[in-house]
């Protein structure tokens, strides 16, 4: 079978994997629903990934377009249109958003960047916290016919639209030109590389996904008892630590990333308690200072090191 | 007329404590390019230290300053030793910042994380025979716990002007700061001087945790707030302007307390924050930048 | 003595020293010459600690130096200015000579010290308290010089001194260095691009060509040197004819 066809039967199976259990099987709304925040993971950090993995610039501010997208999808769904419009309008909501706030930070650089959008993400954090009432809830009549069902094929649909997006995206010239600019912007920008129009194609891909992980997140849970916790910082926090532990800058990296933390939270919270999230930070570090492309990393350095070895037994043994 | 006076003494005593809040962040981006964002974690868990020595032995928190400095001191020189040092290998200033930047993300994990289960979630503060008590002078009141934050920024500001401008050790760290490999070939330690800037500045961050404690409040997750307040000054100050960081933060705790009286109180923070955000874009270098 | 014994130097990946020996003995002046990106600065940086090598050893008076930090390497005596001078532009003239005697027996007589430096450039008395950063190139080289000189070392390394100098000055800064290496016994170790001016200088010289020593010896002799007066000098060999 060609390489191509290999990757079909793959993708094929994995599809099958991944839709037809839980019409099939009894899953539990507790596994469930960490699938679906699973995906929501995964969107989220494929999101980050598209400006710190691939364009090489650390966003905190990513909980602002997630919160956004939250939002707008509440209330559009609240106004009786169907989910699927209503996730969507959030990431469009959660785009113009970056239009008004995002694209001034463009012009910043480093450490400038980060704390620029940090600063930004707060400032929406305060605003809706003042202009909303801390419960934002839905009618009743939502509740009543609350099944978890719809909300996985929503969350795995959107995961999979957001794997997909990313992947053309990176396999483009644009992708190309985001890698250029995280190695040398001035480089790039010599060399005739449009950096300012990659950047905004960037951060309004990034802000969109951010979006509709918002808009699935508001069809999960409903309500919200404190409608600034979605605009909190660890919303932006956590798909890093998925990306940067799984790998930046790599389509599977931050899939990996999301795996591990979603899971290992919930396998150790029930046993470790809070000291998991140490456990998580000093491995982030780790990774950070001694394996900084992740886990994806990690196994590549490992088969080069297995080809090397290969070889060197392939030379020894042509001497003979 | 009163209100704006009152306006302004509240501005002015949340400023200094602002400007105390970014010395620490400012010193080690300054001087090493490091860009420390547990900066704030850090602040609190100075305020724990004091917290702690005022509960169990009844130290008064302005009085605590000197063990809480010591050791912060040496909590900073084991983090320059373990999380700094390897990464001043990285080829460029911008993997230096970026890679700093993440490591002490992490450490903001396990920080913050390490203090909710040693010390629970619960806010903090320390209720002293003082606290809550006020001065009036020309009709405008003054927090005596204000008061005491402003003194000590002010005199923190000055020992570390003293230090950098008239000491060895500060002129050695302010070339290490201005030129690493030219320090070096002048026989300067560079290695020991970041270090010890890194003891300086983790001790500085707990010297605001001091304040803070005693004139507000503290909890286990609120070091990203005062993180938040520490970048608007440092870069209100411009990068690299020890000096300049307690006026910038009175600059901005006049901005905050000023749009009170123009948005009311729940929406000051953002106002800062936006005027902020325009400074950020427009003249990164800062409000006092020097004319090169 | 210094002696550098067959070294190998990297910057990452790349190799830029091969197989470099040079002896350098007390009181002299010695120079190595050769053109840009030949390899001079890179091994001014690796005997003043800033590169390591990778092969091969420096010896200074029996003490190894190549795996001693930069400023160890000052405490031992042996002192670099710069290419490019490398002041601390923010802080003054005053303050960048006393970064000079940042090492301990050179703290305690840096006034004398002071005095002697001011004695020799009295135009740094004159600017001591302006900022280093506002003063002229050749003000600047007196600065990188002097500031070198605070830390009392037996073995002074100058790198590429007369860039961006007028020959005027190039010739007086060549009169107080030979001047020192005269009355304190200062031996000096000089990289330059200027070979005539070095070779005229020196006592001894080595020539270096990619990476690689090439040629070595009296440094009037190399002056005369035919292949030298070509390569370096300009100089139309005197026998050709064509």
């Amino acid at each position: 079978m060609s390489l191509t066809g290999k990757k079909l039967l793959i993708i094929g199976l994995l599809v099958i994997v991944l839709f037809v259990p839980p019409l099939v099987i009894e899953m539990g709304t507790a596994t469930m629903n960490l699938l679906v925040l699973l995906f929501i993971f995964i969107i989220l950090s494929q999101s980050w990934n598209l400006i710190g993995g691939y364009t090489g610039q650390i966003n905190l501010g990513l909980a602002a377009f997630f919160g956004c997208g939250l939002l707008v999808t509440h209330f559009v769904w609240k106004a009786e249109i169907p989910i699927y419009f209503a996730v969507i309008a959030g990431g469009l909501a959660a785009v113009v958003l970056a239009v008004i706030i995002g694209l001034p930070t463009l012009r910043l650089k480093g450490a400038y960047f980060a704390i620029g959008t940090f600063a930004l993400a707060e400032v929406c954090r305060i605003v809706v916290g003042n202009m909303f009432a801390r419960m934002v809830k839905m009618p009743g009549s939502y509740a009543i016919d609350y099944s978890i069902i719809p909300r996985y094929y929503l969350g795995l649909i959107v995961a999979i639209i957001t794997v997909a997006l990313v992947y053309c995206v990176t396999h483009s010239k644009m992708g190309l030109a985001l890698v250029a600019i995280r190695d040398d912007e001035q480089a790039a920008q010599v060399t005739g590389v449009n950096t300012f129009k990659y950047k905004v194609y960037a951060l309004l891909t990034s802000s969109f996904l951010a979006g509709l992980a918002g808009g699935v997140y508001a069809f999960l849970r409903l309500s919200f008892h404190n409608i600034t916790a979605v605009f909190s910082p660890i919303w932006t926090f956590e798909p890093l630590m998925a990306v940067v532990i799984g790998g930046a800058g790599t389509l599977i990296g931050p899939i990996i990333g999301s795996v591990f933390l979603v899971v290992l939270s919930e396998i150790f919270a029930l046993t470790l308690g809070e000291a998991h999230l140490i456990i998580f930070g000093l491995l982030f570090i780790l990774v950070v200072m001694y394996s900084p492309y992740g886990i994806i990393g990690s196994v590549g350095r490992i088969r080069q090191m297995m080809s090397r070895v290969g070889r060197g037994t392939l030379k020894a043994r042509q001497k003979l | 007329m009163e209100t704006v006076l009152q306006t302004i003494a509240n501005g002015i005593l949340v400023g200094a404590l602002y400007g105390l809040v970014a010395l620490g962040l400012g010193l080690l981006m300054g001087v090493m390019k490091f860009l420390n964002i547990a900066h704030g974690t850090f602040i609190i868990l100075g305020g724990y230290v004091s917290f702690w020595l005022f509960n169990l032995w009844g130290i008064d928190p302005f009085l605590s300053i000197p063990v809480v400095v010591i050791v912060m001191f040496l909590i900073g020189l084991v983090l320059y030793k373990l999380a700094f040092s390897p990464l001043l290998r990285l080829p460029t200033i911008g993997m230096r910042i970026d890679t700093s930047m993440l490591v002490t993300f992490g450490l903001i994990w396990v920080l913050d994380n390490a203090m909710t289960m040693l010390w629970t979630p619960d806010t903090r503060t320390i209720i002293t025979t003082y606290t809550g008590e006020t001065l009036k002078v020309f009709g405008t009141r003054f927090s005596i716990t204000g008061l005491g934050g402003l003194g000590v920024a002010v005199l923190v500001a000055l020992a570390l002007y003293f230090i950098l401008s008239r000491t060895y050790f500060g002129k050695h760290i302010r070339a290490a700061t201005q030129d690493a490999e030219a320090a070096s070939l002048c026989g300067i330690n560079v290695n020991r001087v970041y270090s010890f800037s890194s003891g300086i500045a983790i001790a500085l961050a707990g010297v605001a945790g001091v304040v803070i404690v005693s004139t507000y409040s503290i909890n286990a997750s609120g070091g990203l707030s005062w993180l938040l307040i520490a970048f608007v000054v440092m870069i209100l100050a411009g990068e690299g302007n020890i000096n300049a960081i307690i006026p910038a933060g009175v600059v901005f705790g006049l901005l905050e307390a000023g749009s009170v009286l123009v948005v009311g109180v729940p929406y000051r923070q953002a106002i800062a924050l936006l005027v902020f955000i325009v400074v950020l874009i427009f003249k990164p270098q800062g409000l006092f930048a020097k004319k090169d | 003595m210094l002696e550098i014994s067959h070294i190998d130097v990297y910057y990452g990946d790349l190799q830029a020293l091969w197989d470099v020996s040079l002896t350098i003995g007390d009181g002299e002046i010695v120079t190595l010459v050769g053109s840009n990106g030949a390899g001079k600065s890179t091994l001014m940086k690796t005997i003043s600690g800033l590169l390591k090598v990778r092969a091969g050893y420096i010896d200074f008076d029996n003490i190894r130096l190549d795996r001693l930090p930069a400023h160890r390497i000052v405490e031992l005596g042996i002192s670099m200015v710069p290419e490019g001078r490398r002041l601390f532009p923010q802080m003054s003239v005053l303050e960048n000579l006393e970064m000079g005697a940042s090492i301990n027996p050179a703290r305690q007589k840096r006034h004398n010290t002071l005095t002697w430096i001011y004695d020799l450039f009295p135009i740094l008395k004159e600017r001591a308290k302006q900022m280093a950063g506002t003063l002229s190139g050749g003000e600047q080289q007196m600065l990188a010089i002097g500031r070198a000189l605070m830390s009392q070392p037996k073995i002074l390394l100058i790198d590429e001194m007369s860039l961006g100098l007028s020959p005027l000055l190039v010739q007086e800064f060549c009169r107080v260095i030979q001047g020192i290496n005269k009355s304190r016994k200062l031996t000096v170790f000089l990289v330059e691009q200027d070979v005539q001016l070095a070779l005229s200088m020196a006592h001894r010289g080595y020539v270096i060509e990619n990476g690689r020593i090439v040629d070595q010896g009296d440094a009037k002799l190399l002056l005369s040197n035919p292949r030298i007066k070509e390569a370096y000098l300009g100089l139309e060999q005197e026998n050709k004819t064509d």
